[in-house]
C-alpha cells in the first residue's frame, strides 16, 4: 500500500475529503467538503445542535470511504445523500415553522370556508323588510334624559325598562310583526354601527307568533361600545334596538356578490387586456435590442443587447406581484398600480421572447427576396414577417394567458379586481360569498386555459389562407375586428383607471424607491450616539437648574437659562465633530423629546452650531422638573458589517428555498400515487378504469386553477400566518400541477422494456425495479426540479398574503419605506431566482 | 420439443390473430416465422411464453403446459426462454450492465435483486455474453448511446443470461440495416448451432430465411399456411403467404441464396 492510501483515512478524519482528494478523487472529495461545509453552516444558523450528530456520521463516511477506497471498493453514495437529505430536511422543518397539529386545531377556522365553498352565494329571492325600532338608553342615570330619536309605530317595540347598563337582560316585546315569520333581533350602537344580539355566541332569532307578536329577554350587548367612546360618568347614550323580517317575494336574482364579482371578473378581463397590448407594443422595439442577429454586428450595438438582456432578466425575475407592491408607492393602491406591475413584467417577458423568434427568423428567405430586387419594407413584408408572425402571435396569446391568471390575484396586494374581493370578504368572515369569488377565478382560469389551448393550436396548425373573395370577407371582418378592438381598449383604459399624472405626481416617490433599490443596504458601520444637552427653565424659578454646561469639549450653550414660553432663544453648539449632521431638539420634562427644526442641523467646519428659535410653550415645568435642550450626534466606529437588513434578507433567503424544497417534496409525495389515477395507460380501458381517469384529470385541472396566492389566504387562516402557510399553500398548488405531470410521464412508459424484462421470467416487483422505475424516477426528478424552480419564484410573493418567508418582510420593509432594505430583499430574490435556473436547467439537462 | 396445439387468439375488440395453429419444433431447430405484418407473428411468438394469454389452445414445451402453468411456474419456464425484440425493448437510461443483468432476474433472489444486488458470478456471466457478442467495451455505457446494432446484441447478450433453451425472436433484424442483420443473425446461428439453442424467428426477408432457418412455417391472417424446409419456399409459395402483389426483396445486394 502506498503512503497516502494508508493517510487516506487519517487526511478525512481531519478534513472531510481530503482523503478522496489525496487518492485522486477530487470531485468526490470536493463535492463531500462543500456539503459538510455547508451543512455545518445551515446546522449552525438554525442553532440546532443535534443536527451535528448526522454530520458527523456524515464526516465518518467520508473516512470509511477512504478507507475502502483504499482497497479499491466503492461504497456508492446512497448513505451520504440519505445523511445530507436527512439534515436538509431536519433544518427545513425547524426553519419553516411546520407544526402539523395546526392542521388539526386550526380546522375549526378553516371549515366555514370549505362549507361555503359548495355554497356559493348566486342567486337569492329579492326580500322584503318588516322592520321595527326603539331608542334605549345605556347606561341608566337619573333624571333620564328623553330618547334621541323615534320609536317605529307598526310594527312596535316595547321593553319593560326603559334603559340598562350594558351585560344586563331587558324584556322585549313585539306586535305588528307579519305572522309567523322569524324575528332577527339586531343592536345598533350610538355611533351608528350594527350588531347582531347574541347568546350564547348565536345570533338570537325568535318567531313572531299568528298574530304577529312576540316575547324574548335579551342582553345588551357587552361590547357595542368601544371603550373610548363610553359615556363619561353622570351621562347616557341613546341605542337602537332593531327587530327585522325578512319576507322574499318575486323570482330570483342574481346576489349582490354575485353582481360585484361580474362586475370585478370584467375588471380582471381588462386589467389582463390592456397590459398585455401595451406590453406587446413596448416590448416590440425592446425587443430588436435585444435580438443577438441585429445587434451582433457592432461593439456598440453587442454592449446594448447586454445590457438590454440583463435588464430584462432582471425585471423578469422579479415576480409581477413583487411590481405591483413597488408601483404601489409610486401610484397609490388601484387598478392602474395592477396594470403596470402586469405592464412592466410582460414587457420583459416578451421582449425576451420576442427577441428569441426574432434570432430564430431564417436568413436564406430574406437573401432570396431581396435577390428579387425587393426594397427594405418588401423584404420584412414578405421574408421577415410571415416567420415572425406565429411566434409573435403564440407569444402573445401565451402571455395574455399568464396576465389574466395574474391579474385574478393582483388585487390581493393592489386592492382591484377578484383578489381584492376575496381579501376584503374573509376579513369580514363573509365566507359564502368569498367562496364566489374563487369559484369564479377558477371558472375563468379554466375557461382561459381551454380556449387558448384551442386558440393555440389553431395559431400553430394555421394555414396562410386562400384567396378572400368578396368585399365583406376582405373589409368587413377586419374592420368589425377592429372596431371591437378599439372598443375593448377604451373599455379596458377606462377600467384600468390609466393615470398618467399619477406617474408624473409620484416619481419622487418613485425615484426615491428606485435610488433605494439600485443601492441597497447592505453594510453598515456600527455608531456610537453623543449628547450634551443645556437645561432650559420655563418660566423662570419653577425649577432649579440641574446640570451647568462643561466647560472643555463638546458643549450646547443657550442665550437663556431661564424665560417664558416664545421668547427668543438662540442655542449654539460648541466643540462639536466638524461637518457632521447633528439632531437637535427639546428634552420635554416629561421626557419625551420635540425635534427643534425640521431637516436640521449641520456643524460648520470648526464643529460650531447656531440655530435661533423661541422656547416652545410645551417645554413649561411639570412638578418641578425642568426641560432640556439636547444636540446628539452619530458617531462612526468600527469597519464596515453587514446590515441588518442584509442578515435578515440571508436568514430569510434560506427560509425561502427551504419553504420551497419542502413544498415540493410535501406535493411529489401526494402527487405521486395519485398520478397513477390520472394514466389512462394503467386505468386500462374498463368502464371503472376509463371514469376514475376522466374524473382524476378533471380534478386535478380544476384543482390547479386554484392560484396559490389564493390558496395561501386560505392556508394563512388554517394554520395561521407564517412559512408553514406558505409551504402548504404550495404543497396544494404542487400536488394536481406535479399529478399531471406524473400522469404524462407515466402514459409515455415504453411497453417494450417491460414486456422484455417479463421475458425472462422476472416477477412483477422486479419488472417495476427493472422496466419501469428507471423509465420514470429521471422524469419524475426533472419534473419535481422544475416545479421547485417554479416554487421558488411564488415563495417570493407567497408572503405577501401571510406565507412567510423574504416576501412577508419585503412587504413589511415597503410599508414602514425601509426602501433600501426592500431593495436588499429584491436583489436576493433575483439571485435565488437566477441561481435556481441555472442549476435546475442544468440538472434537467442531464436527467433527460 | 415445443407442440403448438390448436392454438388461437382473439383480442378483446374482436381481432382475430391466430386461427387455430398447430406446428411442432424439434430441439436445435431454427425456425423462421414468416408472413405479413399483421399476420400474426409477434402474437404466435408472445403465446409461447404467454406475453399475450392465448384464448384457446395448448402450448406444451418439453412434456409441460406453457398454457396451464401457474404465474409461479410460468416464470421458471420463461427464464428459460430468451427472447429477442425488434425495437431492442433496453431500457434506455439504465446501463448496458443493468440491462444484461437483468437476464438473470428468474434466477437470483427476488428480493435482494430489488436493490439490484447480484452475485458476482452473474456479473462474470454477463462480461462473458457481452464479449460474446463484441460489445464488452460498452459495459458501463448508458443503453440509448448505443447505435441500434449494438444495442441488439445487448438484447442478445440479455437473452444469453438467461441460458436458455429456447429463443424467440421476433423480428430481431427489421429495425436495422442489412450488414448488421447477417451479423445479428449469425450470432443467432452460432447459438443454434454450437449451443444447441432453438430458435424461432420471425423474419420479412426470404434470402434471410433461406441462409439461415432450417424450417419455415408461413402465416397468413392468423393462418398456418406453409410449412418445410426453405428450399421448398419457392417464388409461387412465396406469393401464397405474402399475396399475389408482393415481389421478393433482397436483402444486402446480392446476397440472395434461395
Amino acid at each position: 500500500m502506498r503512503a497516502e492510501k494508508r493517510l487516506a483515512p487519517l487526511l478525512s478524519l481531519l478534513l472531510p475529503g481530503l482523503g478522496q482528494i489525496v487518492q485522486g478523487q477530487q470531485s468526490r472529495g470536493l463535492g463531500l467538503l462543500a456539503t459538510v461545509a455547508v451543512l455545518g453552516g445551515l446546522v449552525l444558523w438554525q442553532k440546532a445542535p443535534l443536527l451535528f450528530v448526522p454530520l458527523a456520521a456524515l464526516w465518518l463516511w467520508g473516512v470509511w470511504d477512504a478507507i475502502q477506497s483504499a482497497r479499491n471498493r466503492s461504497s456508492g453514495t446512497v448513505a451520504p445523500f440519505l445523511l445530507a437529505a436527512f439534515i436538509v430536511y431536519a433544518l427545513g422543518i425547524r426553519a419553516t415553522e411546520i407544526h402539523p397539529e395546526r392542521l388539526v386545531s386550526g380546522w375549526p377556522s378553516i371549515r366555514p370556508i370549505v362549507q361555503a365553498l359548495v355554497r356559493p352565494e348566486l342567486m337569492e329571492y329579492p326580500k322584503e323588510s318588516h322592520i321595527g325600532h326603539l331608542p334605549f338608553q345605556v347606561p341608566c342615570i337619573t333624571p333620564l334624559p328623553p330618547p334621541q330619536g323615534q320609536a317605529s309605530e307598526q310594527p312596535r317595540l316595547t321593553t319593560d325598562v326603559p334603559c340598562a347598563a350594558l351585560g344586563e337582560t331587558v324584556t322585549l316585546e313585539g306586535e305588528g310583526f307579519l305572522p309567523g315569520l322569524d324575528v332577527e333581533i339586531w343592536w345598533q350602537n350610538p355611533i351608528g354601527d350594527y350588531q347582531r344580539v347574541l347568546e350564547e355566541g348565536v345570533p338570537l332569532v325568535v318567531p313572531a307568533d299568528d298574530e304577529g307578536r312576540f316575547r324574548i329577554t335579551i342582553r345588551v350587548p357587552p361590547t357595542s361600545v368601544p371603550l373610548d367612546r363610553r359615556p363619561g360618568p353622570g351621562e347616557t347614550q341613546t341605542h337602537r334596538i332593531e327587530a327585522r323580517q325578512y319576507r322574499p317575494y318575486g323570482s330570483l336574482q342574481p346576489t349582490e356578490t354575485l353582481r360585484l364579482v361580474i362586475e370585478k371578473i370584467g375588471e380582471t378581463i381588462a386589467l389582463a387586456f390592456i397590459a398585455t397590448v401595451l406590453a406587446t407594443i413596448f416590448a416590440l422595439p425592446v425587443s430588436f435590442l435585444a435580438a443577438r442577429n441585429l445587434m451582433g454586428g457592432h461593439p456598440v450595438g453587442r454592449a446594448v443587447y447586454y445590457i438590454v438582456r440583463t435588464i430584462l432578466n432582471i425585471v423578469r425575475s422579479i415576480e409581477t406581484l413583487m411590481w405591483a407592491i413597488i408601483f404601489a408607492v409610486w401610484v397609490g393602491l388601484g387598478p392602474f398600480d395592477g396594470m403596470l406591475a402586469l405592464l412592466l413584467h410582460s414587457i420583459a417577458a416578451l421582449g425576451k421572447l420576442y427577441s428569441e423568434a426574432i434570432e430564430g427568423i431564417d436568413p436564406g428567405p430574406v437573401e432570396a427576396v431581396r435577390a428579387t430586387g425587393a426594397n427594405w419594407t418588401q423584404t420584412v413584408v414578405y421574408a421577415v414577417l410571415p416567420q415572425f408572425m406565429p411566434s409573435f402571435l403564440a407569444f402573445t396569446l401565451y402571455r395574455w394567458d399568464i396576465n389574466l391568471r395574474m391579474s385574478t390575484v393582483i388585487g390581493l396586494v393592489s386592492n382591484t379586481g377578484l383578489g381584492f374581493l376575496i381579501i376584503q370578504w374573509i376579513r369580514l368572515s363573509r365566507y359564502n360569498a368569498m367562496a364566489t369569488a374563487i369559484i369564479a377565478i377558477v371558472l375563468v382560469v379554466a375557461l382561459l386555459d381551454y380556449v387558448s389551448a384551442a386558440l393555440r393550436e389553431r395559431i400553430i396548425a394555421g394555414s396562410p389562407g386562400g384567396p378572400k373573395r368578396g368585399i365583406l370577407r376582405r373589409y368587413g371582418v377586419p374592420a368589425v375586428a377592429t372596431v371591437l378592438f378599439l372598443t375593448l381598449f377604451i373599455w379596458s383604459w377606462g377600467v384600468a383607471e390609466v393615470d398618467l399624472p399619477a406617474l408624473v405626481e409620484g416619481a419622487p416617490a418613485g425615484l426615491r424607491i428606485t435610488r433605494a433599490f439600485l443601492f441597497p443596504d447592505l453594510l453598515t458601520r456600527p455608531t456610537v450616539e453623543s449628547r450634551v444637552t443645556a437645561p432650559l427653565v420655563v418660566p423662570c424659578g419653577a425649577a432649579p437648574a440641574l446640570t451647568a454646561p462643561p466647560a472643555e469639549g463638546p458643549r450646547v450653550a443657550l442665550s437663556l437659562s431661564c424665560g417664558a414660553p416664545g421668547d427668543p432663544l438662540v442655542i449654539t453648539g460648541e466643540g462639536l465633530p466638524a461637518n457632521t449632521d447633528v439632531s437637535v431638539r427639546w428634552r420635554l420634562p416629561d421626557g419625551s423629546f420635540l425635534r427643534i427644526k425640521k431637516n436640521c442641523c449641520r456643524t460648520d467646519g470648526a464643529g460650531n452650531l447656531r440655530l435661533e428659535t423661541q422656547v416652545h410653550p410645551l417645554m413649561e415645568a411639570k412638578e418641578g422638573t425642568a426641560g432640556e435642550v439636547e444636540i446628539s450626534w452619530k458617531q462612526v466606529i468600527g469597519g464596515y458589517q453587514p446590515s441588518e437588513a442584509l442578515v435578515t434578507t440571508v436568514n430569510l433567503s434560506l427560509v425561502t428555498l427551504l419553504m420551497a424544497l419542502l413544498a415540493t417534496t410535501l406535493g411529489s409525495i401526494i402527487a405521486i400515487p395519485l398520478s397513477f389515477l390520472g394514466a389512462s395507460n394503467v386505468m386500462g380501458r374498463g368502464p371503472v378504469g376509463r371514469a376514475v381517469y376522466f374524473a382524476a384529470r378533471t380534478v386535478f385541472n380544476l384543482w390547479r386553477s386554484v392560484e396559490p396566492m389564493i390558496l395561501a389566504v386560505i392556508c394563512a387562516s388554517w394554520v395561521g400566518l407564517g412559512p408553514f402557510a406558505g409551504v402548504l399553500a404550495l404543497a396544494l398548488n404542487n400536488i394536481p400541477n406535479l399529478a399531471k405531470l406524473f400522469s404524462e410521464a407515466i402514459e409515455e412508459i415504453d411497453p417494450g422494456p417491460v414486456e422484455a424484462v417479463t421475458a425472462t421470467g422476472a416477477n412483477s416487483l422486479q419488472v417495476l425495479v427493472y422496466a419501469i422505475l428507471p423509465q420514470l424516477v429521471p422524469r419524475f426528478l426533472a419534473y419535481i426540479l422544475y416545479q421547485w424552480d417554479i416554487n421558488i419564484r411564488m415563495s417570493t410573493v407567497i408572503g405577501f398574503v401571510g406565507g412567510g418567508g423574504i416576501g412577508q418582510q419585503f412587504r413589511v420593509w415597503v410599508g414602514l419605506n425601509q426602501y433600501a432594505a426592500a431593495g436588499t430583499a429584491t436583489w436576493a430574490i433575483v439571485a435565488m431566482v437566477w441561481g435556481m435556473d441555472y442549476v435546475s436547467a442544468r440538472a434537467r439537462a442531464r436527467l433527460i | 420439443m415445443l407442440e403448438v396445439q390448436h392454438l388461437t387468439k382473439i383480442f378483446p375488440n374482436g381481432t382475430v390473430a391466430l386461427r387455430d395453429v398447430s406446428f411442432t419444433v424439434a430441439e436445435g431447430e431454427f425456425l423462421a416465422v414468416i408472413g405479413l405484418s399483421g399476420s400474426g407473428k409477434s402474437t404466435l411468438l408472445r403465446c409461447i411464453n404467454r406475453l399475450i394469454e392465448p384464448t384457446s389452445g395448448r402450448v406444451i414445451w418439453n412434456g409441460v403446459d406453457i398454457t396451464a402453468a401457474s404465474p409461479r411456474e410460468l416464470r421458471r419456464i420463461r427464464r428459460h426462454i430468451g427472447m429477442i425484440f425488434q425495437q431492442f425493448n433496453l431500457v434506455r437510461r439504465s446501463s448496458v450492465l443493468t440491462n444484461v443483468l437483468s437476464g438473470r432476474l428468474g434466477y437470483v433472489n427476488p428480493w435482494m435483486s430489488l436493490l439490484h444486488y447480484f452475485p458476482s458470478e452473474d456479473h462474470q456471466r454477463a462480461v462473458a455474453a457481452l464479449e460474446r457478442v463484441g460489445i464488452a467495451d460498452k459495459i458501463h455505457s448508458r443503453a440509448d448511446q448505443l447505435s441500434g446494432g449494438q444495442q441488439q446484441r445487448v438484447g442478445i447478450a440479455r437473452a444469453l443470461m438467461q441460458e436458455p433453451q429456447l429463443i424467440l425472436a421476433d423480428e430481431p433484424v427489421a429495425s436495422l440495416d442489412p450488414v448488421l442483420a447477417h451479423s445479428i443473425l449469425q450470432y443467432l446461428e452460432q447459438l443454434n448451432r454450437e449451443a444447441g439453442i432453438t430458435v424461432i424467428c420471425s423474419l420479412h426477408f426470404l434470402d434471410l430465411v433461406h441462409r439461415y432457418a432450417t424450417r419455415v412455417i408461413g402465416l397468413k391472417d392468423g393462418m398456418l399456411v406453409f410449412e418445410g424446409q426453405p428450399k421448398e419456399l419457392t417464388r409461387e409459395r412465396f406469393k401464397e403467404v405474402y399475396g399475389e402483389e408482393a415481389e421478393m426483396v433482397t436483402v444486402g445486394g446480392g446476397m440472395e441464396r434461395g
